[in-house]
């Protein structure tokens, strides 16, 4: 393995080059390891629905608390409004989340760690609240960069920052989540590449601060796929309700 | 263990639970990680905007200065906006 510490990130190709016009479809790393992640959701949560004890097993209390805990949140940003999106922020929950986790293991590909993949995620979503928005309140939907007691005079002004801080959300979104990840794990690799350099006499050091950047890199993991997903009801709740 | 001890400890764990309740440590954790971006996007959202129409209309240097500082304004809006958020 290289001493490089961004050579972690290296998408390469597995199997056969698959090409459709100009546009490059081969299997890479990335993609095997967000089949793994997708996999292993659908593998846990329906093992998790089959049984319905009344004192569940550990795997049936898995689901069962994380149904509870994305619907909490769902209740508790965006309202009962927002109800029939369940199925959708807590896939987009789990999926962010088993990246993440999958990429804490190590030799293994971090996805959330490139902006294009969080960036067509934060894009997704950003396209899909502004058609709810439009669905829901027609033409209506463009007060929501019209704020209520402004003087005319400044109202061009307004319009302006209020557009541009509405496309500022999808940007926001998606660099949030790639810098974390992305941060995070240059460093461990930084500090792991200390530990190989100073040997047995100075790596001690570098190794305990790498224990401690693993757990600290587990909760930024679980953290950043709770905000990606909060964010998502915010977003939703102001298509939703309309208030400034 | 006496009725009274028993009574003792419930309520314990009762304010126990409604502090935690109260303060969910992750939420205001998160919400801290969210502030550091928001300005940032608004600021760089603005710039390409004002880059774009820059070469749309050649008015060169002028738009992409003016929508920076309209982006640096919106970015701010944003901090306050979720900071304000925050406190509720």
């Amino acid at each position: 393995m290289a001493a490089n510490p961004m050579y972690q990130f290296n998408v390469y190709r597995i199997g056969p080059e698959i090409k459709i016009g100009e546009i490059d479809l081969s299997f890479t790393n990335a993609s095997l390891f967000m089949v793994i992640s997708s996999l292993a959701i659908l593998i846990i949560f329906n093992l998790g629905a089959q049984k319905k004890n009344i004192i569940p097993d550990k795997i049936q209390l898995l689901s069962e608390l994380s149904y509870t805990f994305v619907s909490k949140m769902i209740s508790d940003t965006a309202g009962t409004k927002a109800k029939p999106y369940f199925s959708f922020i807590f896939s987009l929950f789990m999926f962010v989340l088993f990246c993440n986790m999958f990429g804490m293991i190590p030799y293994s590909f971090t996805v959330t760690s490139h902006i294009i993949v969080t960036f067509v995620l934060a894009a997704f979503i950003f396209i899909g609240v502004t058609i709810i928005g439009f669905i829901k309140h027609g033409f209506g939907y463009l007060k929501l960069f019209v704020p209520s007691g402004v003087p005319a005079v400044l109202l061009p002004l307004i319009v302006v920052i209020e557009i541009i801080s509405y496309l500022s959300r999808p940007i926001s979104l998606s660099v949030r989540l790639f810098a974390n990840m992305m941060a995070g794990h240059t460093m461990m690799k930084v500090f792991g590449g200390f530990v190989v350099s100073l040997g047995i006499v100075g790596g001690w050091l570098p190794l305990s601060f790498s224990v401690a950047l693993t757990g600290l890199e587990i909760l930024v993991a679980f953290l950043q796929a709770y905000v990606f997903a909060i964010l998502t009801c915010i977003y939703l709740n102001d298509a939703l309700n309309l208030h400034h | 263990m006496g009725k009274e001890q028993l009574k003792d400890r419930l309520k314990n764990a009762r304010k126990k639970l409604k502090i935690e309740k109260e303060n969910p440590q992750t939420s205001n954790f998160g919400q801290a990680f969210k502030l550091s971006t928001e300005l940032v996007a608004a600021v760089l959202v603005g710039t390409i905007i004002g880059f774009i129409l820059d070469n749309w209309f050649d008015t060169k240097p002028w738009l992409i200065i003016i929508f920076f500082f309209v982006g640096v304004v919106a970015g701010i809006l944003n901090v306050i906006r979720s900071a304000k958020k925050l406190q509720n």
